[in-house]
């Protein structure tokens, strides 16, 4: 066992702890790796900050299991939590405020891992676990949304789910066994729940693992204008304890902007769903489906009929395709026009969803 | 309705004003307290020796005469722009109250930015000791910028005596009894000190611009002297926000209890839940100080500056929307309520009608037939001053599903304005007279249901009562079919507005009241 350093507090806790655990040559190899220090060292933080969502997601999702009941009850038991049972309302408002900063942290996470070129040899796997880590959160909000089962989820899980029912051979078949039925009804309600809390964290923790794992092997990658500096001229600090008490702080931040968020605006708990009930107006699904749901929109209004809808599935897909598999069009410093061309295509990507989220917004007919 | 109406769609004329009042605090309060930071930094520097400071004092001094000097003159401006707008009425009674005190405040102001300026343009040109007379000088007129205007800010939740001169026409006489009110000095020690804390996080701001390597030594020492600053705050804030809270009248201090009482559901608890995010977010910014700045000196960049400042906003705006919260439902306390009626002039604005001494509504407008489109007026007169149609404190959200039957009750309530009431503590009585009320009614009737659901009810064989009395009676009154009334009402009527009323958001639902013919 190394020998613990003058930093390093000599109590017999410590001691004890670190005869069993290691402690001191954790310390030593968390202070041997360095994190680079440059102008977009901003961007390093997303993924921590994303990270940071998670765990209180998590935290105020099992406490929030205490008393939801999914199937029948779950309008009663959400209205339980959010008007009767203390501080009911402020767990479930955490939880939905950091499901969708968690979303919006792991967006600007993805985009700044692009920009700055790091999903580029050795880095593909993390990338795409990290696209992957995506599409699962955007999966969990898309379940919790129904949870509640008011009026706005209800409608708005119908309408998702009546999309991929367009898709040939499979859709009806794929639908019904995510409704548990052909209509959206507490049988959906179980399912989502199942697939909320069981089997998404099931898939999405270990992904979690191998992508933070992955981090941890390649460290943080350089932007290219650092990379063209000559070693001697980089600036870098030790992740222990510098960057890890700064990402700390950010974390705090972060904290304040969710408590700001759950104290000014609640999360508001609509009326109960009633199937019989025509559908509000302004139905729409969360801010980050918008774009898809505008992009399917425009599809079905240029081609009438279930073709427009599977047009607009298909295109969506393979640009999501093509996103996944950008390393390997761009997989190193010296991809030239390729380079050149993956970032454009990033800009490109950048403008049709900020354009489709606002113009879905813009035409929502005005409701209550 | 003295005035013309200010229509901000979205996010209503309350947070026009909080977003640029919030700003404006940030700086100004950074002005005062840079007034004590900057002289008391060069003095440190000449007392030990460290002239190495002064190239970084002498460029923080410039940032701060260009952020005080122009965004904090140009967000006061706006916040007397906004504030006229959005509630003339108020201003016009602080005004009329308090003209030789913000005469005096200008004239500080006059002084400080002259010596702000001077304070700048004088490194390395005039004698040390001269040069630091005139730093002393500029904080000496900042600190008289402070204690003047809080001396009006804290009048409008504590008066005081001055309510006995009230409506006398003898209000400026009693001046100092106003100025020097009960949560006068508590408040002035409380911005004191939030001012030496952003006099700190300021220079933390600007000080992470330096570079860590080219000048580490000079870094280090300033960055830690700067994290210091917040001290005070957090040993003494306490006891002064404790000295502040016990100077709240008690009937005020209720609707921060109740909000206590209520946190665990949820309900009433704006003030509380403000007042918990100021805590959080004040205690926040002295761990990250201690994280960014104290370990980290030398590695302090300006954006992590600016993440320490953006939770002294958060701070702020908590603090500062208490303040406001607190003194619900009244702009002055007890005298002028936030919707621009005066305790005064209830009874007479009930019986002769809220529109008829309006010069912006048309004076031979017949205010004993209701119509959507005198409603509308009502709206813009009573509701805008906090809510917005479709923003913040939405009325179409507000008022839910009711129909228009519910929402002719919740007027009702709001009219009588009686203390067992569930508003009473946090919103205004409605005034006007009978025909007026209804006519608000039809109005956010057709707001929220997109048609009368209700038939309209007659309110003109009713002259000499007072409007209670016939609401009251309403449920017995002659109703008429909607439709019939409705096209009586806009038949009969004249435009009423004769001014430039911006009505862009109302139009749609006048609209559809006609098409409702």
């Amino acid at each position: 066992m190394a020998k613990s350093s003058s930093s390093v507090p000599e109590s017999r806790v410590y001691r004890w702890l670190d005869e069993r655990l290691g402690l001191t040559e954790i310390i030593a190899l968390a202070g041997k790796k360095r994190v680079p220090e440059h102008k977009h060292s901003f961007w390093y933080y997303w993924g921590g900050i994303t990270l940071f969502f998670f765990v209180v997601m998590c935290i105020t999702g099992v406490l929030l299991l205490v008393y939801y009941r999914p199937g029948e009850s779950a309008y009663e038991s959400v209205r339980l939590i959010t008007y009767d049972i203390k501080f009911g309302w402020l767990v479930r408002s955490i939880h939905s405020w950091s499901a969708n900063l968690m979303v919006a942290a792991a967006f600007v996470h993805m985009f700044s891992t692009f920009f700055m070129k790091a999903y580029r040899r050795p880095r593909e796997v993390l990338w795409i676990t990290g696209i992957g880590l995506l599409s699962m959160a955007m999966v969990f909000g898309f379940s919790g949304y129904l949870l509640p089962m008011d009026e706005l989820a209800f409608f708005a899980t119908k309408v998702g789910l009546a999309i991929p029912a367009t898709l040939p051979v499979v859709g009806p078949w794929l639908s019904d066994l995510v409704r548990g039925g052909p209509e959206v009804s507490a049988y959906t309600v179980s399912r989502f729940f199942a697939l909320h809390v069981v089997i998404l964290p099931a898939l999405f923790v270990p992904l979690l693992g191998i992508h933070l794992a992955l981090v941890q092997k390649y460290g943080m990658s350089l932007p290219e204008s650092e990379e063209a500096k000559p070693e001697s001229e980089r600036k870098t600090i030790p992740f222990f304890p510098n960057f890890a008490m700064k990402d700390l702080a950010v974390w705090l931040i972060a904290l304040n902007v969710l408590g700001f968020l759950a104290a000014v605006y609640p999360w508001q708990l609509g009326p109960a769903a009633d199937p019989l009930m025509p559908a509000p107006k302004d139905i729409h699904p969360e801010w980050y489906f918008m774009s898809s749901f505008q992009i399917l929109k425009i599809f079905g209004n240029w081609f009438p009929g279930a073709l427009g809808e599977f047009l607009g599935i298909a295109v969506f897909s393979v640009g999501v395709l093509l996103w996944a598999i950008v390393p390997f069009f761009d997989p190193e410093k010296r991809s030239g026009l390729w380079a050149r061309r993956v970032t454009w295509f990033g800009f490109f990507v950048v403008f049709v969803l900020l354009l489709t989220t606002i113009w879905g917004y813009a035409v929502l007919p005005a409701g209550k | 309705m003295n005035y013309p109406v200010w229509d901000v769609p979205v996010i209503g004329s309350g947070w026009t004003i909080g977003i640029i009042a919030i700003i404006h605090i940030l700086i100004s309060h950074f002005a005062v307290g840079g007034g004590i930071f900057l002289p008391m930094a060069e003095a440190k520097a000449l007392r030990e020796g460290r002239r190495d400071w002064f190239p970084a004092l002498e460029k923080f001094s410039k940032f701060f005469l260009i952020l005080t000097g122009v965004f904090g003159a140009v967000t006061g401006v706006g916040i007397w722009f906004s504030i006229g707008l959005a509630n003339p009425e108020g201003t016009s009674a602080l005004i009329h109250n308090f003209v030789f005190g913000w005469a005096i405040e200008w004239v500080f102001f006059l002084v400080e930015l002259t010596l702000a300026a001077a304070y700048y343009y004088t490194w390395g040109k005039i004698s040390d000791r001269d040069h630091m007379r005139l730093g002393w000088a500029y904080g000496i007129a900042s600190i008289g910028t402070l204690v003047i205007i809080t001396g009006i800010l804290t009048f409008k939740l504590t008066p005081g005596g001055w309510l006995a001169s009230a409506g006398t026409g003898n209000e400026p006489l009693h001046f100092f009894e106003a100025f020097f009110n009960a949560g006068y000095l508590p408040s002035v020690a409380l911005r004191i000190l939030v001012c030496v804390s952003l006099a700190g996080i300021w220079a933390l701001v600007y000080f992470g611009g330096m570079d860590g390597e080219t000048e580490g030594p000079t870094k280090e020492k300033l960055v830690r002297w700067a994290a210091k600053w917040i001290l005070p705050a957090y040993a003494l804030m306490p006891v002064f926000a404790l000295w502040y809270y016990t100077t709240i009248p008690a009937d005020h201090r209720e609707l921060f209890q109740l909000g206590v009482s209520t946190i665990g559901q949820g309900a009433f608890t704006h003030v509380t839940r403000m007042a918990l995010m100021a805590v959080l977010s004040s205690a926040t910014i002295a761990v990250v100080i201690f994280l960014f700045a104290w370990l980290f000196p030398r590695e302090l960049t300006r954006g992590q500056g600016v993440a320490i400042l953006f939770l002294a906003l958060l701070a702020t705006a908590s603090g500062e929307s208490v303040r406001e919260f607190l003194r619900k439902p009244f702009v002055v306390n007890g005298y002028l309520y936030s919707n621009g009626v005066r305790v005064l002039n209830i009874e007479r604005t009930n019986r002769e009608g809220y529109l008829a001494r309006s010069p912006w509504a048309d004076p031979v407008v017949d205010t004993t037939l209701p119509s959507p489109e005198i409603g509308q007026r009502m709206f813009q007169g009573q509701c805008m001053a906090c809510h917005t149609t479709d923003g913040y404190r939405s009325m179409k959200r507000l008022l839910g599903d009711r129909d228009g039957k519910a929402i002719g009750s919740v007027l009702k309530i709001l009219h009588d304005h009686k203390p067992e009431s569930p508003y009473y503590k946090y919103m205004p009585p409605l005034v006007g007279n009978a025909a007026e009320i209804e006519s608000l009614r039809q109005y956010l009737d057709i707001m929220a249901n997109g048609k009368l659901t209700s038939g309209v009810v007659d309110t003109r064989p009713k002259p000499a009562k007072a409007a209670s009395d016939t609401l009251a009676r309403a449920d017995t009154a002659k109703v008429v079919p909607a439709a019939d009334s409705l096209k009586t009402s806009l038949d009969t009527l004249k435009p009423v507005a004769k001014d430039s009323i911006k009505a862009s958001v109302a139009k749609p639902i006048v609209d559809s009241a006609k098409a409702a013919r």
